[in-house]
């Protein structure tokens, strides 16, 4: 029963990764005469006419929300506020300081695929709780360095304008589908491996009768007791490859490519004020914030998973198996987020 | 201590992301004045625009343009102007009217333009012409909202909307929403389950209706 509510909990939590993206997801099935809200569909796809950074918004509202929605107002106002007030030389640093920080955490809880793609991985992938904790502040670090090098080259060394920042924020945004796209045909490849050998050592008959599972990571599995010398439990110091691998830095780049349209709108005003180096200390302090709160999404995705481990660890063969579709799951997801994202960036070019 | 916290950290996710969802918040400001244009029978063809921009966003619209710190000219802002009106049809150009209430539909607009004031604040002027112009002896209504949120919609403090040529007795009259917060909070656990679906919205919710009545 136990094992049973891990393999729940994981799929609850799959469900709730790609919940705030899900219109996108549903727009790749056929809507036309069915009652799915295709107006919602297409305004995740639109691209808003007043976008900084690409497609925007597309958010529901809710209770909490409309509790919160005066702080973050505030927030904004007092950034705008701050930047101007340190123009005039009246020290406001620290409150810009501040406002961004909060900024950067309220900010980040926000819809998005970079979420959705990080919680995805660690759902997929057997990391360690730091080195989610520092994929995920990478991904927040990337996302403010991409806004600063944008608006630093193109606006203040180039003198670029709105539309040419514009169109170059959306190549960004593209490039940032594939490579979730290619994050997740990655992780789709690797995970449904490990499925289809889980899949063949759960129905071989005969030596699994002692009830030990068999991490089927290799083919060669299929046939295998308690003595066949395969390994039966997961070592985490196996899996734990350096931060650094080539896949969890695709996963960085996929989830903090794309630069956020509150850090072009500081930069550019802080600019504009002549106090452009008040807005890249705000970039920062914002991804600072948007590091807290993503580290903690992180943290809960690698509990989830490991919750999830431990529950199938010591079951019979099927939790295993569950287990291993789950992440499935999770890295078919992750591919699917990026193809749709792609397929309504081609259709709206 | 992760035995015991990890279920309870598990079950929170969905509610992270769940409420993550309704963190969606605006990145621009307009403050809208409109006026409605009648023809010469008395019938209403359209709504003209004018949607002034805030700080931030006129400093973005204005970046890179403009000679020897001067606001930069109309043909300056033309290039912006014209991204910002082609994808307003997807949005439906955030104009959401009614006659006696049945949705009505809107041509591409017209005669835009995109302009800076002395201060560097931007206004996009257009004119939004009705599919087919309606008499004006049924109420006819208007909202201006982002469905999305992205951009937060207001109308200006004084005489936000105006009457243009209209038949004398016709009347404007602005129906304020209701507060947000104090209602939506009762429905706390309800709207937990909406945000999975896309379902009602603060764009609309927060959205001030112009009602038009003649004679």
């Amino acid at each position: 029963m136990r094992r049973a509510a891990g393999a729940l909990i994981l799929l609850l939590s799959l469900m709730a990764a790609v919940g705030s993206r899900q219109s996108a997801i549903a727009g790749i099935f056929p809507t036309a005469d069915c009652r799915l809200p295709t107006a919602a569909i297409r305004l995740v796809q639109a691209k808003n006419p007043f976008a900084i950074a690409g497609r925007e918004g597309g958010a529901p509202a809710s209770g909490l929300g409309a509790t919160l929605l005066a702080w973050q107002e505030k927030f904004n106002r007092e950034l705008q506020q701050a930047a101007k007030a340190l123009k005039a030389g009246d020290g406001a640093f620290w409150t810009l300081a501040a406002a961004s920080f909060a900024y950067g955490v309220f900010h980040a809880a926000g819809p998005g695929h970079g979420k959705a793609v990080l919680a995805s991985y660690m759902i997929a992938s057997r990391i360690a709780l730091r080195r989610g904790v520092i994929l995920a502040a990478l991904a927040a670090l990337l996302q403010g360095g991409v806004a600063i090098a944008l608006v630093g080259l193109a606006a203040a060394l180039l003198g670029a304008t709105a539309t040419t920042m514009k169109a170059v924020a959306e190549r960004i945004e593209v490039a940032s589908y594939a490579a979730i796209a290619l994050v997740g045909l990655n992780l789709v490849w690797k995970k449904g491996d490990a499925l289809f050998s889980t899949l063949r050592a759960s129905c071989a008959p005969g030596p699994s009768r002692s009830g030990l599972y068999c991490e089927a990571v290799d083919a060669g599995a299929a046939q295998c007791g308690p003595d066949c010398g395969h390994q039966h439990a997961i070592d985490p110091t196996r899996l734990q490859r350096g931060v650094f691998s080539s896949e969890a830095l695709g996963a960085v780049v996929a989830a903090g490519l794309r630069p956020c349209s509150g850090a072009i709108l500081i930069l550019v005003f802080t600019l504009a004020q002549g106090v452009f180096w008040a807005g890249i200390a705000a970039t920062l302090c914002m991804a600072a914030g948007t590091a807290l709160t993503t580290a903690a999404l992180a943290a809960v995705a690698v509990f989830a998973r490991r919750r999830a481990e431990a529950w199938s660890a010591a079951g019979r063969a099927w939790t295993g198996v569950a287990l291993r579709g789950a992440e499935f799951a999770a890295a078919a997801l992750v591919l699917l987020l990026g193809v749709v994202l792609l397929a309504g960036w081609s259709s709206g070019a | 201590m992760s035995r015991r916290l990890a279920p309870l950290a598990a079950l929170l996710l969905p509610l992270l992301l769940a409420g993550g969802a309704a963190f969606a918040h605006p990145h621009v400001w307009v403050a809208v004045r409109s006026e409605v244009v009648f023809g010469p029978e008395g019938k209403i063809l359209g709504i003209r625009h004018a949607w002034e921009f805030d700080e931030m966003y006129s400093a973005y619209a204005v970046q890179g343009l403009g000679k020897d710190g001067k606001p930069p000219t109309r043909e300056e802002l033309a290039p912006l102007a014209k991204t910002n009106v082609e994808s307003l049809a997807e949005f439906e150009f955030f104009t959401f009217a009614k006659e006696a209430g049945a949705k009505l539909k809107f041509k591409e607009p017209v005669e835009v333009s995109l302009e800076s004031d002395e201060k560097k604040i931007v206004t996009l002027r257009f004119f939004l012409p009705l599919e087919t112009p309606i008499p004006a002896q049924k109420p006819f209504s208007f909202q201006v909202y982002d469905p999305t949120y992205f951009v937060s919609f207001g109308f200006e403090k004084e005489t936000p909307v105006k009457l243009a040529k209209a038949p004398s007795g016709c009347s404007v009259s602005l129906v304020e929403p209701k507060p947000l917060a104090a209602e939506e909070n009762k429905k706390l656990t309800e709207a937990f389950f909406q945000n999975f679906s896309p379902g009602a919205d603060f764009g609309i919710k927060l959205a001030t209706r112009a009602i038009v009545a003649c004679p």
